[in-house]
Formats: structure tokens, sequence, C-alpha cells
């Protein structure tokens, strides 16, 4: 079987700038430009969160669509399913608002539209072939790869180092 | 090897979610779930809406929603399991069959706890909102009614109360406690919900309890308080908390105290009978006191839990706090969750008083373990906050963060 990409987060390669956050924003607006985004209401949001460590350490956060993944179970409505491609996914009309999911993510990555009184989380972009947070991200600390292949490659990443080492 | 025969004994939130967790285990084995209720397994949470008739009754059924997409399980719809025969492995139902099983669930729930100092509880109109077919009638009641009074100040009531003001119902909530939801929060932490209650229209007595509910041939036609007064309605609600469904079992055969006592591995004092949900008694991860809580979210956890164990793959239960509420009310959405009632007690607590939103943080008396914690108004990340409750996490560096709700999945990563 194929392994589904997975969006993996290399937090030492991130500045902080942010990139990631704008471009879910307007991944997930009506009019999918920055200019339309920012007039729209209400105004879109973005399901991807740069956060701040002190001294220096920016750490973007973002949906793991967990294997076991406590929203799913946890919702009272139904809502809450997993698609063919492992993706977690919110069911915005079946909905309710009652956030037991937001009680219950340990990753902080469920957010809540006031407005619409609905829950909302990362879809991993089912129409584009790249996240648009991945696609945006300028260091590439944002990876959209499958476990196998992100892995292989920090295993030869180390294999060339420990070679390079004992060269010496 | 022969195929597993597997029994479920209740088909609501935990028999659902063992059942199909046993079938993501055991593709081969057979799953028979039999549930009282003539209504196929529906989201029991979702039954004010249907008071309310903001969703129709297909709108709520569990099968093919969800998490819930297994398929090959058998269900028998208005089936009581009455008596277990522990020596031959056997089920006898109320349809007089007799089911033979290698791994049992009980998970036979929970049911309304009735007051026995209120006359008058079997008139028609009295409710205790528990099943879809409860539901349905309060719905159909409501349609004759333009005042109802609700006895109780718990989330149930609370929800059932919004579903009758949005059919223009008017509703009088009759708390004995000092304020509402006193089993989640303390009363001088419910301000803002109280206030946005009173703004939606519900009006509430508080410090009162029925005595007497009277009624005619058409049904209620009043409650009368302790103090006298007599509140004219056509329609009462009672939310007085919930009593596991334990008294088809023999406690001769299998343990019972306030509920169907399971241990870690969820299983009773039976071998291969498990129990699971509002039935079973568990524990909390924080003080380790056995408890049973009467949640959804919590009997799924369980249910997941027990239907892993039958099927061979042992798995501990974490427990879980008495206390964990998520739910918006009158636009307030509000968490509550682990040790909260403070009062009395040497725990050190944080409160954060606001116009539009108030937070508690409750710790240990040490200071160095986050035990609890009420949101108002703003819940963003209580998941966090909750992970850290449950996994006894260490402070360092993230209590400033926990008390001013900033903490954020970064600090536990990496503060």
């Amino acid at each position: 079987m194929k392994q589904p990409k997975e969006i993996f987060v290399r937090t030492d390669h991130c500045t902080g700038c942010h990139s990631c956050e704008l471009a879910c924003a307007i991944a997930h607006s009506t009019g999918q430009t920055l200019y339309s985004a920012i007039a729209e209401k209400p105004v879109p949001k973005p399901r991807v969160y740069v956060e701040w460590v002190n001294p220096d350490r920016a750490v973007p956060i973002v949906c793991r669509h967990c294997e076991d993944a406590p929203c799913m179970h946890a919702c009272i409505s139904g809502a809450i399913s997993r698609s063919a491609e492992g993706v977690v996914m919110t069911e915005r009309d079946r909905c309710i608002g009652c956030w037991t999911c937001v009680m219950v993510c340990p990753y902080g990555v469920i957010g809540r539209h006031l407005e619409e009184h609905k829950a909302y989380r990362c879809d991993r972009c089912p129409d584009r072939e790249i996240p648009a947070c991945v696609d945006a991200c300028p260091t590439k600390a944002l990876i959209y790869q499958s476990a196998t292949d992100f892995s292989q490659k920090i295993r030869r990443t180390a294999g060339r180092e420990f070679v390079a080492g004992q060269g010496r | 090897m022969e195929r597993m025969r597997y029994v479920i004994v209740g088909g609501s939130a935990a028999g659902m979610a063992a059942a199909e967790t046993i079938r993501g285990h055991d593709p081969h084995g057979s799953i028979c779930v039999l549930s009282e209720e003539f209504d196929a397994p529906y989201f029991r949470p979702m039954i004010p809406f249907i008071i309310s008739r903001n969703k129709k009754v297909e709108d709520i059924f569990l099968q093919g929603r969800g998490p819930y997409q297994a398929k090959g399980i058998e269900l028998r719809l208005g089936t009581r399991a009455v008596q277990i025969d522990t020596t031959t492995k056997q089920i006898h139902t109320s349809r007089d069959e007799v089911l033979p099983f290698d791994r049992l669930l009980i998970a036979t729930g929970s049911r309304p706890s009735m007051p026995d100092d209120i006359s008058g509880l079997a008139t028609t109109g009295v409710f205790a909102l528990r099943s879809l077919e409860d539901a349905r009638q309060a719905a159909r009641r409501a349609e004759s009614t333009s005042h109802a009074v609700l006895l109780g100040g718990g989330l149930l009531n609370l929800k059932a109360a919004f579903a009758l003001l949005e059919r223009k119902i008017r509703v009088t909530l009759v708390v004995y406690s000092p304020e509402v939801l006193s089993q989640l929060m303390e009363p001088a932490d419910a301000y803002l919900i109280r206030q946005a209650l009173d703004q939606a229209g519900l009006k509430i007595i508080t410090g009162r309890s029925a005595t007497k509910i009277l009624g005619d041939d058409g049904g209620v036609t009043g409650v009368v308080l302790d103090d006298g007064r007599e509140l004219g309605c056509t329609m009462v609600c009672i939310g007085k908390g919930v009593r596991a469904n334990t008294d088809w079992l023999d406690p001769e055969e299998i343990t019972i105290d306030q509920g169907l006592v399971a241990d870690k591995y969820t299983s009773t004092s039976v071998p291969g009978i498990f129990a699971a949900g509002d039935v079973a008694v568990t524990f909390d991860p924080i003080g380790g006191n056995p408890i049973s809580t009467g949640l959804w979210t919590n009997a799924v956890e369980m249910g997941r839990c027990a239907g892993a164990n039958m099927a061979g793959h042992p798995t501990a239960y974490g427990g879980t706090f008495g206390i964990l509420n998520a739910t918006q009310v009158a636009r307030m959405p509000f968490v509550a969750m682990g040790v909260v009632h403070t009062a009395g007690s040497n725990l050190e607590t944080h409160i954060t008083r606001g116009k539009s939103t108030y937070r508690k943080l409750v710790f240990s008396a040490e200071g160095d373990r986050l035990v609890g914690a009420v949101f108002i108004g703003d819940i963003a990340n209580a998941g966090l906050y909750r992970a850290v409750i449950r996994e006894h996490r260490n402070l360092d560096g993230i209590k400033r963060q926990i008390i001013d709700h900033r903490l954020h999945y970064g600090h536990l990563l990496y503060a």
C-alpha cells in the first residue's frame, strides 16, 4: 500500500515568518487571493499556527491527523471522520459547535469559527498537489512527504554525517 | 481458530465504540449488540435537537457517521438482557433467546435518577430526557405547552431549556443548589453563564426544590415548590443526574459498588466479562478515586478500550476526570475539567474574572501540578490543559503560561 503523505514540521528550520499562516488563510478563502481574502467577511482563518517559545524558537503547529484521533472519537455529533487518504475531517454542516474536540485535542489545533459557531481545522488542502502552507514555507520547515520517505531522508543525512565523521 | 463470539449489551456510546474497535482488530468474529431501545444507535447528546426540531431523527443516527463505519455488526433492537449465566457463558434476553458468548461487554449505561421526595412523577407530561423516544414524546408535548418547568440545573436541563426556548416556550429552571451547573463549577465561577442564561430569557429559581407535581386528565398542570409557591405549567423535565443500570445483574456473581466495578483492563470480576460506559465504575487519574461519569466522550473512550481488551489486545484504561465538559449555552462557551471545586481545600487556585471571559486554574496544594481548569467565554487550546492535567506534567517553565491561558503546544515541546 502506498503510504499517504503527511505534513512534517522541522522546527529548527522555522524562522517565524508566518508565511504558512497567510497562505493557509488565503487557501481557505472564497477569492483565493491575498487582496480579496483581506476584505472577506468573516475573515478567512489559518489552520496552521506559528507560536513562539522564549528566547528564540518559532514553532509551527498544525493538525497531526492523529492515527488515534481523540477529536474524532470524542465528537458527540459524528461530524469528524477520516478520509481514505487518512485525513481527519470536520464536516461543517454536522458540527454543532459544542467544542468537545477543542477540549480533547492535545495539540490545540482546532479553531473555533465564532461567527458560524463551527469548529475548523487543517484539511490538508484537498484540491492542491501540495498543501498551501508547505508550498509557502521559504525555509522548508514544513515538509509534505510520506513517513517512510521523511524518515529515510533523516537516516541518510545521519548516515552521511556518520561516515564523514569516521573519515576524519 | 474458532470464530470468537462477542456479545455487547447496550447499543450506545460504549457498546458501539467497543463493537467498532473489536471489528478493527478481529475481522472474522461475530459481534452482536443488544439494545433495549427500538431505535438504531444514535448520538445520545443530540436529542435536544429533536426537541427543538432543528434536526430530524435520521440526522442523529450513529452508524456510518464519524468513526462508526464498521460492517458486520449484528444489532438486536428492542432486546433487553435479563440474565447472564457465567458458568455456561450464555446470556438470556427478554425475547427468550439464549446467546452464547466468548467475550461479553456490559454497557447498559445509566438511567435518570428520579427524586423520591417529589409526588406525581408519573403524571403525563413529566419527562426525564434520556432516550430518543423520550425526546420524541417531549417534542410532541411541547406542541401544547406554553410554560415548562425544569427541575435541576445541570447541563442536560440547560440544553433542554434552550431547545424549548427555541420553540418559543417559556421555561423556568428550579435549582436546589445556589447556582446552575453546580456539579461542574462553583457558584462564583458561573456568573457569566448565569448572566447569559438570564439574558436569553430563561427564568431561574435557585435554592428551591419541588415537592409535588400537579395534574389532571390532560397531564401536568403545575409544580409546587418547597416554599409553597405553585408554578403553572404543562410540562416538567427532571434533570437530577443518572444511576448505573445494574439492577439486572446478580451482585453475588459480579462485583457491584455504585456501578459495575471494572479493573484497569476494563474487566469485571468475572473473567471474559467486561464493562464500559456509564454503567461502569472507573477511577480518576488525578486522585485515583473510583468514579462513574455519565459522559458520552468518556463512554466512547472506555468502550474502545474494552473492545481492544476483548479482542485480545490488552489495553490499560487511563481513567477519566469526573468533570470533563465542553459546551456552549446561550452563546457562552465553557469548559470544566478535573478538580474545580476548591472551596475549603488547600489547592492553589488562580482566578481571572473578566467582563466576557473567566478562567480558574487549579493546582495541587504544592503548586507543582495542574489538577483542574474552568474556562468560560474563551476556551482556546483547552485540550492542552487537559493533557497537562492528565499526564501529571511537570510545570517548570509553563506555569505562568497556564495561569495566563497562553499555553500552546510549542511550550510543551521546548519550554
